[in-house]
């Protein structure tokens, strides 16, 4: 039985090679469940049948119409979805209106977030079909796709184009690729703009006497730090341990410690590996990214080695630290009251910090990491309705919509949700730390999305937390590291990973593509 | 009964392992009934100023930590509670059962070959990260996945080297001679099982039915790869209280932990004799 999609896309094609009539082509199309206004303004288009469907409307709206066909010729009205604990909140508001007017039932399958990437490779072998949506974040696609277990989007986003690179719209440039794209296709539809940047305390940055001592100190104006050494010069100046008030509260955790690394990493203008994929964080650099978190210990949080994102964003928030840095949630917390005490209405916050290459000139580089996207199982029943979920979600006027929402992760990812943002959006983020999300995230190298990635990464994260605690040097803790990335180069295929690792640094933003001498590769 | 004092070092030294033990319930119980603020709190709040039970009513009320604006929470516990009951309870059941009578033919008769024993805890010679994958492929192609038959089984599989060994242990320190008179008595070989071995190994029996029962009530990986909505247990549960405006629900997580101590606390109490003499049983061997 050929199902409805077909139909209509035949339907489409018949009428632009004009083998029907318009009559007949509004009736076929409303009997496919297309509505009167979209059939018709279809029918009439220049631009032909075809085309004219998949351009007349936003990504919300094509997706939509998708979504009713591969709804009325579902088997199974329920769509599963695996997603991480904590992220529901995102998505229940959509619930009554996929039931009531789709008949299809969302169920959610909640699993804690390390875990999410391992049920997918389960689901690879065991190929239950239990999944539609799955739930990953960008790190997870590569060994996804390869494992077969979801599907390249690519048709699906050319045919209903959900917009992803729209300069006004899209996706933000360059987590538009290096969050969901693996060797330049489509693995999965972002729904998360997961990217940390810099919270300082207003109120003690107003404080005129600390600003006259400040700038009597160091000969400049005491604001947010534009640099890494003001960075430092703040934290050690602000940090009054006997008060209970700390410089910084960056973490120094097991599994969180790698990033404080990675993002100062590539502000010194490094990336993780070269053009052939020899590790590069073992260099000049990268022990000068150590040794600078190193002395930066001393301003640190007394907790910071045991730092969770939950436990160090009310740590923040009940005051006691001038600076932390925090993914977007972080300033959620810091603004509402609730879990910010200390510190609502008393946010500055800034891009991640410069530093300086060795030509003298300044970069500016931030980290995207994390970032949760929907991924289609290969094995779900009805993949094209579980498309069509991923797109209408991410869609820029229903993710504007759900993004506020409380109880989940979702965070701004698209140019409008920061450039052109509601009012939602802007009581939930405000609308001057949405413009320097943007900024920052214009500047974001990804995390290890590529074949192997949670290892590299995992190795890296190992690495650094010895050095961190002493029990082995800058030097010998990335070497240490880059020796065990060797290996897992070697296992996974050095071919395989070059490939995935090249298409994602021809992605980058230009200054940081010339200071790592990509272009050269 | 015999009684003797503490010299006053082994005194300090009891009371200092006391504390060992003992803090970690006591900071779960002082969580449990902490609210929100006090969870994370620095420096640590010992004692909460408020004490609640709004974790405890969060356990099968996910809506009612809202009073105190936190959010996220979507599921209840009930159904895990309910799943850990029936799986530790079935799965122990049939475990003790199925090792009793192995290690009764295996002391008694020498069932199998001398080295059946070995074969039998071969089981336990992998590490369980390495066959989950085998059974989800296995589970999944027979159906079994996600289901309290399919944990239930694996339960069963996972512990039964333990229950055939320590129960055989047991058996073996038991005189074959009290067995052989209640034969030549009239009772039958069966006869003389049911009447002499078990009731004089019930020691050890309730020791192995705790042992294992504490196995299945907090194991963690199999009941996490193989299950996705219909089956879920405790230690899973656990690992699901996180939302994104508050972080980790330590008190709710506390909370739940009091919960899945209360049986194995009942258990014990109730069984303790028989444990103190199953635990010691065969220490002296003939």
């Amino acid at each position: 039985m050929k199902d409805k999609h077909e139909t209509i896309d035949e339907v489409l094609a018949g009428y632009d090679a004009g083998r029907m009539s318009r009559r007949g082509f509004l009736g076929k199309m409303a009997a496919l469940g297309v509505g009167a206004m979209v059939a018709n303004a279809v029918s009439m288009s220049p631009l032909g049948a075809v085309k004219a469907f998949a351009a007349i409307s936003g990504p919300e709206e094509r997706a939509w119409e998708l979504a009713k066909v591969a709804a009325a010729k579902a088997t199974k009205k329920t769509l599963t979805l695996l997603i991480p604990t904590g992220s529901i909140g995102n998505m229940t508001p959509y619930v009554d209106k996929w039931k009531k007017e789709l008949g299809i039932t969302l169920e959610f399958i909640e699993e804690p977030d390390e875990v999410v990437h391992t049920k997918g490779m389960q689901e690879a072998v065991a190929k239950t079909g239990r999944y539609d949506v799955m739930m990953p974040t960008a790190m997870s696609y590569p060994d996804w796709i390869d494992s077969g277990v979801i599907y390249d989007l690519t048709d699906w986003t050319e045919k209903y184009d959900p917009e992803l690179f729209n300069p006004d719209y899209g996706v933000v440039f360059p987590a538009s690729h290096h969050a969901q794209l693996y060797n330049g296709r489509v693995a999965g539809l972002l729904n998360d703009g997961d990217q940390i940047t810099l919270l300082c305390r207003a109120d003690h940055l107003k404080n005129a006497d600390k600003a006259k001592k400040f700038e009597d100190t160091f000969g400049y104006k005491l604001d947010v730090p534009k640099t890494w050494s003001e960075y430092y010069t703040l934290a050690k100046f602000m940090h009054d341990p006997a008060a209970g008030f700390y410089g910084s509260l960056e973490y120094r955790s097991p599994y969180y410690v790698k990033w404080m690394f990675m993002q100062r990493l590539v502000s010194k203008g490094r990336l993780y590996f070269d053009g052939e994929m020899n590790p590069t964080f073992n260099s000049e650099e990268g022990v000068a990214a150590l040794e600078d978190m190193l002395a930066m210990n001393e301003f640190l949080h007394p907790d910071a080695f045991s730092f969770t994102w939950s436990s160090n964003y009310n740590a923040f928030g009940r005051g006691e630290g001038f600076m932390n840095i925090v993914w977007p949630s972080g300033f959620k917390y810091s603004k509402a009251p609730s879990t910010g005490p200390a510190t609502t209405g008393n946010i500055a916050a800034t891009v991640m910090p410069a530093d300086t290459l060795k030509d003298g000139s300044l970069l500016h580089a931030g980290l995207f990491c994390w970032g949760y996207g929907y991924a289609v199982s290969k094995y779900s029943a009805n993949p094209e309705l579980a498309y069509a979920y991923a797109q209408w979600m991410t869609s820029p006027t229903i993710s504007s919509d759900a993004i506020p929402y409380l109880g989940g992760y979702s965070d701004p990812y698209r140019v409008n949700h920061m450039l052109k943002p509601t009012q939602r959006l802007k009581d939930t983020y405000s609308p001057e730390y949405l413009q320097t999300l943007y900024d920052n995230m214009v500047n974001t190298v990804p995390d290890f999305c590529l074949p192997g990635g949670f290892e590299y990464q995992d190795a890296l994260d190992k690495q650094v937390h010895a050095c961190m605690t002493g029990a082995k040097k800058p030097k010998e803790a990335l070497d240490d590291a880059a020796r065990v990335f060797d290996r897992i180069t070697r296992r996974i295929g050095k071919d395989k990973v070059k490939k995935s690792w090249l298409a994602l640094a021809k992605n980058l933003a230009e200054p940081i593509k010339k200071a790592a001498g990509v272009d050269t590769w | 009964m015999l009684t003797k004092r503490l010299s006053l070092v082994q005194a300090v030294l009891m009371a200092m392992a006391l504390v060992v033990v003992l803090f970690p319930v006591f900071w779960i119980l002082m969580t449990a009934i902490k609210p929100p603020t006090d969870w994370n709190a620095s420096p640590a709040i010992w004692f909460p100023s408020q004490p609640t039970l709004i974790n405890f009513k969060t356990l099968f009320d996910p809506a009612a930590i809202r009073e105190y604006g936190v959010g996220g929470v979507s599921q209840a516990a009930t159904d895990a509670v309910f799943g850990s009951i029936l799986a530790s309870v079935t799965a122990t059941a049939i475990s003790v059962a199925i090792g009793l009578f192995s290690a009764i033919g295996i002391s008694r008769y020498g069932n199998g070959s001398k080295s059946t024993p070995l074969v039998i805890l071969s089981g336990r010679m992998f590490p369980p990260a390495a066959i989950a994958v085998p059974f989800v492929i296995m589970f999944s192609t027979i159906g079994l996945i996600d289901s309290f038959t399919g944990l239930i089984a694996i339960y069963v599989a996972v512990t039964l080297p333990f229950s055939t060994w320590m129960i055989k242990s047991f058996v073996d320190d038991l005189p074959r001679e009290i067995e052989e008179a209640a034969m030549m008595d009239g009772r039958s070989r069966i006869g003389a099982h049911l009447t002499v071995t078990i009731p004089l190994i019930k020691g050890g029996l309730f020791a192995t039915t705790m042992f294992v029962f504490i196995l299945n009530w907090s194991e963690f990986m199999f009941a996490l790869v193989l299950s996705y909505t219909n089956v879920s247990t405790i230690p899973v549960q656990l690992a699901k209280y996180v939302t994104a405006t508050a972080g980790t629900l330590y008190g709710v997580q506390a909370a739940l932990a009091v919960l899945a101590m209360v049986p194995l606390v009942i258990v014990g109490y109730l069984i303790q004799s028989h444990l103190a003499r199953g635990m010691t049983f065969g220490a002296i061997k003939q």
